[in-house]
């Protein structure tokens, strides 16, 4: 096989982490020579200044920019850089690619990812249905589109309660002047709909896999998580093999017939051992890269999936008992590197490192 | 779902995990006495005749805790 040459975006690692940087890292694991190209958002993204991180490193325009201003970014990109394979991890980003998959096939870009319909069977305010379609519990939720909707579905499932924008964040409200106060934030920060939901006490599972788009599962690793930070992030998590959950996740994939990678997020109630459906994402998680620690490396079989255009050998289960702790760290930076992706100019990581080490300018 | 018995990892020093649920526990030397034999099979009162024979202990109290430590674990849902 040639040396996979692949874009990756979604390097952050601060608070809340981006599974981008994990995939680098799995991928090198498995291909250690393979060129890795960074697409960034922001030029405070830490995974862009790692050791370890990308060859090279273009600054994006935000997917809400529109298709036409991210084909033409990838164009100049792809003119300089030839890259072979795209591994978007932001929700948003998804939801515009899946539209344009003929676009990158187009230009020689391989990508792995659900098409528009998968997507919206899976979003937030779809979720109950589908849910429900595969005999699995879901929170009872509203989707509310302006703030009288949100303080009426509030009325009506009652306080604490979850609120939650249509792509990220969430938060935990205790009173109806906290659910109008969050709610207008996420309309600001990710648009309509925004989901209000119930409430539910218990323990968070994930599972994260990638699915053939037939139906099937390639590989699912599932674990608990055992440390949770103020916003609910997994700072450890611990694998599992749960019946119950590996029940509700292949009928949610068959009903999907999901294509590519998955996380699902559950909350088992603690009296029924029952799991509760809370979120699909489609994308890896943060986590990623734990598996690949003891040999069960999720992004090198999806590389080998793209490069090969095969289904590959199903992956190895999870061994239940590994755990991971997330350990942050800090990497440092220097103004030139700052100053090249802030003024749009590409940032090549190899330079940028020896020029840190020779130049007095800080 | 409960978990069956012989899926619990478990080392020597009472350490254990429950692979279904991803808790850990500590037992007491007497508790992973008796897990250990209700994973080898063994009923209640060969587990009871095991206690008063290995450890120093009245047939009453032995019965008492056995029952006690059988209810904890049947409420962690591990299931022999």
């Amino acid at each position: 096989m040639k040396t996979p040459r692949v874009a990756i975006s979604g390097l952050h690692r601060g608070e809340n982490p981006q599974p981008g940087a994990g995939i680098l890292r799995s991928i090198r694991l498995a291909y250690p020579a393979a060129y890795i190209v960074g697409l960034v958002y922001d030029a405070m993204e830490s995974g862009i200044y790692a050791n370890d991180g990308p060859d090279v490193t273009y600054a994006m325009p935000y997917p809400t920019s529109g298709a036409e201003s991210f084909l033409e970014r990838l164009d100049s990109i792809m003119a300089k850089t030839p890259v072979d394979l795209f591994i978007p991890t932001l929700d948003s980003e998804i939801e515009l690619l899946a539209h344009l998959q003929d676009d990158l096939t187009d230009r020689g870009l391989l990508t792995y990812l659900p098409d528009a319909a998968m997507l919206k069977k899976r979003s937030k305010s779809c979720l109950y249905e589908l849910a429900g379609r595969c005999g699995v519990t879901v929170p009872e939720s509203s989707a509310v589109y302006d703030l009288q909707e949100a303080l009426t579905a509030g009325a009506a499932l009652g306080y604490p309660l979850m609120v939650k924008g249509q792509y990220y964040d969430a938060y935990m409200i205790g009173t109806e002047a906290e659910l109008a106060a969050k709610t207008s934030k996420l309309f600001a920060q990710w648009g309509a709909p925004v989901i209000v939901q119930r409430c539910m006490q218990g323990t968070e599972f994930n599972a994260m896999g990638i699915a053939d788009g037939e139906g099937g599962i390639i590989g699912l690793c599932s674990i608990r998580k055992t440390i949770l930070s103020d916003k609910g992030k997994g700072l450890g998590g611990i694998t599992i093999h749960d019946p119950r959950l590996l029940k509700a996740v292949t009928a949610l994939i068959a009903e999907l017939k999901w294509r590519g990678p998955f996380e699902i997020e559950t909350i088992k109630d603690e009296r029924s051992g029952e799991h509760a459906l809370i979120e699909i994402n489609p994308r890896f998680p943060a986590w990623v890269h734990f598996p690949s620690m003891f040999g069960v490396n999720f992004p090198a079989t999806l590389v080998e999936m793209m490069t090969t255009g095969r289904r590959p050998a199903p992956i190895s289960p999870c061994p239940p008992g590994h755990f991971y702790l997330r350990h942050q760290v800090e990497v440092l930076g220097s103004l030139s590197q700052l100053a090249e992706l802030s003024t749009g100019a590409d940032f090549d990581v190899v330079a940028a490192r020896s020029k840190l080490l020779t130049s007095s300018i800080p | 779902m409960a978990t069956p018995l012989s899926d619990l990892l478990l080392n020597d020093r009472g350490f254990a995990f429950d692979p279904v649920g991803g808790d850990t526990f500590q037992l007491s030397v007497t508790g992973l006495r008796v897990v250990r034999l209700l994973q080898q099979g063994a009923d209640e009162a060969a587990i009871l005749a095991s206690l008063q024979a290995e450890y120093e202990v009245d047939e009453n109290t032995a019965r008492r805790d056995l029952a006690s430590f059988l209810q904890a674990l049947e409420q962690l849902g591990w299931a022999s």
